[in-house]
């Protein structure tokens, strides 16, 4: 038994590298040889269809295409109605094999291509190609005739905006590529195409444009993601946690984001961009801990508005990993550093509370978690009802039954709404992961655990430099001029169109 | 990842060994004091009364549906050799720790301030869980018990009562750690605002208590109510008052609101003997005019500005005087400025202070500035 598996085993590894010595070889002029060979490839899969043209009484061509990815009216009228109803054109002249004259007659703007490798051949079909055999012939035809069924342009879900285009990636890595092509319209945006995944094969392309880029950040990129060694490749998400600098920082390293505009700004402040098929979610590298609290839309917006509103941001991203291990601290550790009136206050609602105030904390905070992550797992028609429960059962319940005091209540929920304030929502995630540690910190030792707790952040933030740009900048190291944009957005400088200086206006 | 995890360790370590405020107690572990009284009972025993925060019983917000709402606060006293040794029986009178970090008031019995308190401020300062921004008062006529106990109209503690008090007599800020500055430093006697209880078991501010620390912090005599704002005038402790006051040539009286007050002692030697020159400014509002002259001309203004300069300076001559006759100790801080302006006449000098201050010649000059307020004339409707 055991021989025998491992005999079954050796065969089956045997058979592998014969198909994988198959496919790299290259097809025959025997038409019937060459749909065998392919047939036995696609054994079993029923989506693939061999379409045999007779022409007069005889094969002459095979057509295989996967089942609803071609425009098969393209192929109808281009390539089955000339050829069956009309036969072969006699006395080619010039023409003097199906493949030319596929590629000089029938098919007018397609692109074409000539394989005659099986591998390359196999890849195509998968594609949304459509492959033309001819007898006779050692090299196929393959036409992008691809029909590609996609979503439609969407405002993007997770980054709405008050102001600004309201287009939104989608999966299809060619629209998404269009759509970066219309805002940019210049020959220097690149796109570098790889196929990365050894099942998936997924497109991936690298944006960025050409004189504008950094190059030691193009050149990491370029060197990180060759040498990235997968199977699949299913959404952006493997790509950045494969190339990313440190899977231990609870800051990401890129942005991730659904908006064609803001890949397009970060394009133009020389940044590199991923794309990938089959998502919505694009990669720009890399991201810097001020990128992180700035909005698209800080760009459009009047500069006043903005900068007063980045300033909230700061302060509220802070209070959001803060206030409630500040709260631990003065309370339980230093009640004189709290006013006196406030402090009876609390003192007098925590009389009755039967739990320590860091448990108290810990456990609403592990609740308010839960809730958002059910909020946003549960089906559209019951997310609301989990809001009013949370609210209800959770706030005001646990509140009035006195097992969780008022004042936690109020310390948690302002942490975790003023979390959500972060407009690159997966830079809050970050700092919703330190709040714990900073809990457990000032829980144990107070505002001196506190301190040490920032101090680990802030040392961890220095060093950390994704693709060689260090996290912090341009405040460390500093960078004067960039500056401008970092608690402020300070305005551009003003065009005058108008008044007699304007020549069009001129007489 | 394990040089992280070893850093981490060394981290917890380092903060483990550190000695500091790291014991974790919660709020309804903690017995909050609010207010500490000092009095000497009858039989020469030094008591300590504390007033402590019950906090069910404080009013925060929500209603408890009606319910007969309790008592917010409870005094407890015990009686000891110093101020700490009371806190042993203290905690055995309660099931929680006392927390001295929000204490907001120490008072000081009249038998025990004429008694002297200079033995019995160590432990405030040395005790590093006291508070050294409490507010200090000496009770006249009474103990400071009975001033912990009273139930003040709008407060629920007498504590924060007195507290909020100073502010609206227009006192600035008198800390513990400012009669300990002024009861270290030389050339200056430390003075107290004064409490006292009423009949109707009410709190009244009532002046100042003035000590003479050369006996041992002993309380020598009260200022009344005018003469403890011109007091606080001269020793800029007072932010603003109100002064009424006659004015002869306009047959009525005169109320002014007083509200920048300023103050500039200079000393001038002369032959080895000092001459004091105090001049103190001041702007207000007229708030009231009974006579008949009308602000809002200049000639009368100025009429009713030179006859309250001149009856305000006469009453702070006359607090002077008696300051320097009958208490004979330097409350107003002159000899402060001699040791500014003539550090090395100082050093002879200081050693009998106490015997010089009575003796000083003191110039006093009031210059008052007055704004007419919001009438013309004077309204008044004669018979």
């Amino acid at each position: 038994m055991k021989r025998f598996g491992k005999s079954h085993l050796k065969n089956k590894l045997e058979t592998d590298r014969q198909s994988t010595e198959n496919s790299s070889s290259n097809i025959s002029k025997n038409i019937a040889e060459n749909e065998q060979f392919l047939k036995n490839m696609f054994h079993n899969c029923s989506d693939i269809i061999f379409r045999e043209i007779m022409i007069h009484g005889e094969t002459k061509l095979l057509l295989i295409h996967v089942d609803g990815m071609i425009n098969t009216d393209i192929i109808t009228s281009n390539v089955l109605k000339p050829l069956m109803y009309d036969g072969l054109p006699q006395g080619l002249g010039t023409i003097d094999s199906i493949a030319q004259m596929c590629e000089e007659e029938l098919f007018s703007v397609l692109p074409i291509k000539k394989l005659s490798n099986y591998g390359d051949i196999v890849d195509h079909i998968l594609k949304g190609n459509a492959a033309i055999l001819a007898d006779g012939e050692n090299t196929a035809v393959l036409a992008d005739v691809s029909k590609l069924e996609h979503r439609a342009i969407e405002e993007p879900f997770n980054e709405a905006s008050i102001r600004g285009s309201r287009e939104g990636f989608i999966e299809l890595l060619r629209m998404n590529t269009i759509m970066l092509r219309r805002i940019l319209a210049t020959p220097k945006l690149k796109f570098e195409s790889l196929k990365i995944g050894n099942v998936t094969q997924t497109d991936v392309v690298i944006a960025y444009i050409e004189g504008t880029v950094s190059m030691p950040i193009l050149n990491e990129v370029r060197k990180r993601i060759n040498r990235i060694q997968i199977d699949a490749i299913l959404d952006s998400g493997y790509i950045e946690e494969s190339i990313e600098e440190t899977h231990l920082s609870p800051f990401p390293q890129m942005l991730v984001t659904e908006r064609p505009d803001v890949v397009a700004a970060g394009l133009l402040h020389g940044k590199v961009a991923i794309l990938c098929n089959g998502t919505g979610c694009a990669l720009v590298v890399p991201l810097t801990f001020w990128e992180g609290l700035q909005a698209h839309d800080d760009y459009y917006e009047r500069f006043l508005f903005v900068s007063l509103i980045r300033w909230v941001r700061s302060l509220f991203a802070f209070f959001s990993v803060l206030f409630p291990s500040v709260y631990i601290a003065l309370t339980n550790f230093h009640p004189n550093l709290v006013p006196q009136e406030l402090m009876m206050t609390i003192a007098m609602l925590r009389e009755r509370a039967p739990l320590p105030t860091v448990i108290e904390v810990f456990m609403m905070e592990l609740i308010f978690e839960g809730l958002r992550e059910a909020g946003i797992r549960l089906p559209k028609q019951i997310g609301p009802l989990v809001s009013i429960v949370g609210a209800l059962v959770i706030g005001e319940a646990a509140v009035s039954a006195g097992i969780i005091s008022a004042p936690i209540v109020i310390v948690v929920s302002a942490a975790g709404i003023s979390s959500f304030i972060i407009p690159r929502f997966r830079f809050g995630y970050a700092l919703r992961i330190l709040r714990f540690p900073l809990l457990i910190l000032s829980g144990l030792f107070g505002l001196f655990g506190l301190a040490i707790g920032i101090i680990a952040i802030l040392i961890h933030l220095i060093q950390l430099s994704p693709f060689g740009t260090p996290y912090l900048t341009p405040v460390a190291p500093q960078n004067t001029r960039r500056l401008k944009d970092v608690l402020m957005r300070w305005p551009r400088k003003r065009a005058i169109y108008t008044g007699p200086d304007n020549e069009a206006d001129q007489p | 990842m394990k040089r992280a995890g070893t850093l981490c360790f060394v981290w917890l370590l380092m903060i483990l060994s550190t000695t500091g405020c790291w014991n974790l107690r919660e709020p309804n572990q903690l017995a909050f004091v609010l207010g500490t009284g000092l009095d000497l009972t009858k039989d020469g025993q030094l008591q300590i009364s504390i007033q402590i925060v019950i906090p069910s019983g404080v009013d925060g917000g929500q209603e408890s549906g009606g319910g007969t709402k309790g008592k917010s606060f409870r005094v407890i006293s015990a009686t000891g050799k110093n101020v700490y040794d009371t806190v042993p029986s203290f905690q055995a009178q309660l099931s929680r720790s006392l927390f001295l970090g929000h204490r907001r008031i120490i008072l000081i019995g009249q038998r025990l301030a004429e008694h002297g308190i200079g033995n019995l401020l160590d432990e405030f300062i040395r005790n590093p869980q006291s508070e050294l921004r409490s507010r200090i008062y000496v009770v006249k006529n009474g103990q400071a018990k009975d001033i912990l106990s009273a139930e003040p109209i709008f407060e629920p503690f007498t504590s924060t009562a007195l507290v909020h008090q100073q502010a609206t007599l227009g006192l600035k800020r008198y800390y513990f750690r400012d009669f300990l500055s002024d009861a270290l430093s030389q050339g200056l006697q430390p003075m107290l605002p004064t409490v006292r209880l009423t009949d109707s078991k009410q709190f009244v501010y009532s002046g100042t208590a003035v000590f003479n620390k050369d006996e041992g912090l002993k309380l020598v005599g009260f200022l009344d109510d005018k003469d403890s704002f011109y007091a606080n005038w001269i020793t800029n402790r007072q932010a603003g008052f109100a002064l009424t006051s006659f004015v002869k040539r306009g047959n009525g009286n005169v109320s002014l609101k007083l509200q920048s007050l300023g103050q500039r002692i200079r000393v001038k030697m002369v032959d080895k003997q000092i001459k004091i020159d105090v001049h103190l400014t001041g702007e207000g509002t007229i708030v009231e005019n009974n006579t008949d002259l009308d602000p809002t001309k200049l000639k009368d203004l100025h009429i009713i500005q030179d006859e309250l300069s001149e009856t305000t300076q006469r009453s702070i001559q006359r607090l002077i005087e008696k300051v320097q006759k009958q208490y004979k100790t330097d409350i107003f801080g002159f000899g402060e400025r001699v040791h500014q302006q003539y550090p090395n006449q100082w050093k002879t000098m200081k050693r009998d202070w106490n015997d010089t201050f009575p003796e000083l010649a003191v110039s006093v000059k009031v210059n008052l500035q007055c704004n007419p307020g919001e009438n013309n004339s004077s309204v008044k409707i004669m018979p």
